[in-house]
């Protein structure tokens, strides 16, 4: 990478060090400001680090020692109770439900929404298509709606007397289905929240990928004789391999953290009568803060780290295994 | 010349400013206070836009801010704000007056820490001197602390306000009461009688309630069942409202920061299933299974089982109340009963102003009721505590409390006033010209005072999440029972 990027210009075969540019001549060619290659660039990126360190780090190490303590805020009470606060995580019954749920809504909304946003990209990507940007447009907006809005809009489509899908159901003589007391009902309900939000925007991530896919490939292949679908199959999903791998790792982080629509749909922060659409934050929150339980609310968050950690630890590997079958 | 003009300008100038400091000099002595911005933090409606627009007139010179959020986030907020206080004694922008609603009243009385103790105020004159302005507002005399109020008030509802160590750290607005607002006209449809004594004849226990509710839904046509029509809007409402006619909810007071739990006793508890939580059956008898172990307290299982036995008669819709189906339902009579509250008297004029002239208002079966009623209190790190308390004896003074209600409905905490005319025999035309008044005050008067522990609201809500499960037929009631043992056990650690 670094022969292309300096060929042409007078630049030493080796990769540069930012530490000994200074007592090189700026190159003739004028190619930019040497030093900011530098150690400029560690003032650069100050002030994320400052604000990591002080929003991101400090917390995290606050709280690891707070997950260890029975703490009230209020009275500054501190006892130090071990691992007793992790051990009732585990036992807890709630934190099992939640972290299913949470699983449950990330696949719900994670394999039809990409299956989708492909069909889109490859209807977005078809010659034969009119106003072209008149339709990727379209398709951005719902990512830019208030996700209280959306909560709250598809909440009334999915009321249980008079919700509009009900009404469609009860047409066709099916009984009411409770959009918010049915466990698997209201998992679906929110992950169709999910997928209509962010299926256009991976549409779009898709198109962007399919479009770098040089037409060659499409004309060799319909050479040897490959239809539509052979050639979308053989050549356009191969074609996407990073694409998905990476809209993936997007959606499992977005899926970890879905809060706002299983809230509004269920009114309360216990997730409903049953925790049936409590998810691991709001299993999170509804124990430190409505429940008061500072402590135990930090091991839940230390316990919500490892498992970001090891999905983390997954996302990793499937990537690098990706990345190895592109170089072969 | 154009020195000589100079010198005139500069005259001028000097004049202007000599004129404008001798202002200055004479603006404090003739007019008021300067200006002060009031932080409020609150929920619902408890501070009323007019009050405060009456405010305004007497004090030209105090803002009112109110910053509103639903009510278990109003009291995160509090929370966060006070322990910033307490670990660092940094004020951020903190609130002037913080309301409380009653279901925290326990929770907050543990941390006087947190609060100003109103006993160490004392009113300004400002309220005294701006009494000639609006001569009808109650004149608040200087130099009161909360001692000096306490009797104003109702003594039950004064003591939700006091911490442990007898520190005042919050003032009462309202009472809630608890009656039944029902519609004459889908009674008389259902072939009941409307006559308000006589319909509070019908239902002196929660039984009886029950059993007119049945009445009533044999006269709904099969088509109205369909569509979800009912007697009463939620029948979970009845777990409260019995549950505060008891004498003890899940805390004893025994003097201590927290009260004593007592939601559970030994009992006669199912053997069940851990994962399953349905009661074993003993192989041999056939019969279900029972060992000496903690049940729920007696007062709960009365609530609970009016509540199931309701359900299970389908005399309920199963909307919930503030909801966008609860709103349009009040006016379409898809129910004919509320359990309301003073307060929701104002909420119903609101939402389903067609209606007016079809309500009238019942006593609430098994005896007196009460649901909500806050406090205001002044957060120890206020910025203003002084503006913050001459407000808070003008805005509950018992004078102000009768206008409150004759506008709002909320009822007035000032015992005072119980024996005013203006008070006992105010009638509501929405309401058929019930003497709402007077029906309030009945029911008030025949509650019990009931202690409210630390952990109130958590231990509600786990509750009602257990009748959820049973009405949606999730679990058996005696399933879910055993769930919230398991859920309170948890909370209550």
């Amino acid at each position: 990478m670094a022969d292309i990027a300096t060929k042409g210009r007078s630049r030493p075969k080796a990769a540069p060090s930012p530490w000994k540019q200074k007592k090189r001549k700026p190159s003739k060619g004028g190619s930019g400001v040497p030093s900011l290659n530098g150690k400029w660039a560690y003032l650069f990126i100050a002030p994320f680090v400052i604000m990591f360190l002080i929003f991101g780090l400090l917390p995290v190490l606050y709280s690891t020692n707070l997950a260890f303590y029975q703490y009230d805020p209020l009275s500054l009470s501190q006892t130090w109770v071990g691992w007793d606060n992790f051990k009732f995580v585990l036992a807890d019954e709630t934190f099992w439900i939640s972290l299913g749920n949470t699983f449950e809504i990330w696949a719900l909304s994670t394999f039809p929404q990409m299956l989708m946003a492909i069909g889109f990209a490859a209807i977005l990507r078809s010659r034969f298509l009119r106003g072209k940007t008149f339709w990727r447009t379209i398709l951005l907006v719902p990512n830019i709606t208030s996700v209280i809005a959306v909560a709250i809009i598809f909440g009334q489509l999915f009321g249980r007397d008079y919700g509009m899908i009900n009404n469609v159901i009860g047409f066709f003589g099916f009984p009411h289905i409770d959009f918010v007391e049915n466990s698997f009902a209201s998992h679906v309900a929110v992950a169709v929240m999910i997928t209509w939000r962010w299926v256009g925007y991976n549409s779009l991530i898709f198109l962007a990928s399919m479009l770098a896919i040089p037409d060659e490939l499409y004309e060799s292949a319909s050479l040897d004789g490959a239809g539509a679908w052979k050639q979308f199959t053989n050549v356009t999903l191969p074609g996407l391999k990073n694409t998905i791998t990476f809209v993936l790792i997007v959606g499992t982080i977005g899926g970890l953290q879905v809060y706002a629509e299983p809230l509004t749909l269920a009114g309360t922060q216990d997730g409903g009568s049953s925790h049936q659409l409590s998810t691991l934050t709001m299993y999170l929150y509804n124990e430190t803060f409505i429940n008061m339980k500072y402590g135990y609310g930090a091991a839940i968050g230390i316990l919500i780290t490892i498992i970001v950690l090891i999905i983390s630890a997954i996302n990793f590997l499937v990537t690098r295994r990706v990345a190895s079958e592109d170089k072969r | 010349m154009s020195k000589n003009k100079f010198t005139r300008s500069l005259a001028g100038v000097a004049m202007i400013a000599t004129v404008g400091a001798g202002l200055l000099v004479a603006a404090p002595a003739k007019a008021t206070a300067p200006a002060v911005t009031i932080n409020i933090w609150t929920f619902g409606d408890v501070i009323e836009p007019a009050m405060l627009r009456a405010y305004k007139v007497i004090h030209p010179e105090v803002t009112i801010a109110l910053k509103k959020a639903d009510l278990d986030p109003s009291m995160t907020n509090l929370t966060t704000s006070c322990s910033a206080y307490v670990q660092s004694h940094h004020l951020g922008s903190p609130p002037d007056i913080a309301a409380v609603e009653v279901s925290y009243s326990g929770y907050w009385r543990a941390y006087p820490q947190c609060f100003t103790d109103m006993r160490t105020l004392s009113t300004s004159a400002a309220n005294a001197n701006a009494q000639s302005l609006v001569p009808s507002s109650s004149n608040i005399a200087s130099g009161l602390s909360a001692n000096d109020i306490k009797n104003n008030y109702l003594a039950w509802r004064w003591a939700q306000g006091t911490g442990y160590n007898d520190s005042v750290i919050g003032i009462p607005t309202d009472v809630g009461g608890l009656e039944v607002a029902y519609r004459t006209d889908l009674f008389k449809k259902a072939g009941l009688p409307t006559d308000r004594a006589k319909v509070s004849a019908l239902w002196p226990t929660w039984d009886k309630f029950i059993a007119v509710g049945k009445q009533y839904m044999t006269k709904v046509s099969a088509a109205d069942k369909k569509k979800g029509v009912g007697f009463i809007d939620n029948v979970g409402t009845i777990y409260a409202a019995s549950m505060n006619q008891g004498t003890y909810k899940y805390y004893n007071n025994n003097g201590t920061d927290a009260g004593q739990l007592v939601y559970k006793v030994q009992g006669n508890a199912p053997v069940y299933d851990p994962k399953t939580k349905a009661q074993k059956i003993d192989p041999k008898t056939k019969k279900p299974m029972f060992k000496k172990d903690w049940v729920l307290n007696p007062n709960i299982t009365k609530a609970w089982d009016y509540t199931i036995k309701a359900d299970n008669a389908g005399i309920g819709t199963r909307i919930g109340q503030y909801t966008s189906d609860w709103n349009v339902g009040m006016t379409k009579g898809t129910f004919a009963t509320i359990l309301a509250p003073a307060w929701m008297m104002d909420y119903i004029k609101g939402q389903a102003p067609t209606t007016s002239g079809k309500w009238n208002i019942a006593s609430l079966p098994g005896g007196g009721g009460n649901q909500g009623g806050t406090q205001l209190t002044i957060p120890k790190w206020a910025a203003h505590p002084q503006e913050a308390w001459d407000f808070i004896n003008w805005y509950l003074a018992p004078q102000q409390q009768l206008t409150v209600f004759k506008t709002y409905g909320l009822f007035p905490s000032t015992k005072v006033i119980y024996n005013d005319p203006a008070l006992t025999g105010f009638k509501d035309p929405f309401f058929t010209n019930a003497p709402v008044g007077s029906i309030y005050l009945t029911g008030i008067q025949k509650l019990q005072p009931i202690f409210e522990g630390k952990l109130e609201r958590a231990i509600d809500q786990a509750i009602g999440a257990g009748l959820g499960r049973v009405a949606a037929k999730k679990q058996t009631s005696l399933q879910s029972q055993i769930q919230v043992m398991i859920d309170l056990d948890k909370a209550t650690k």
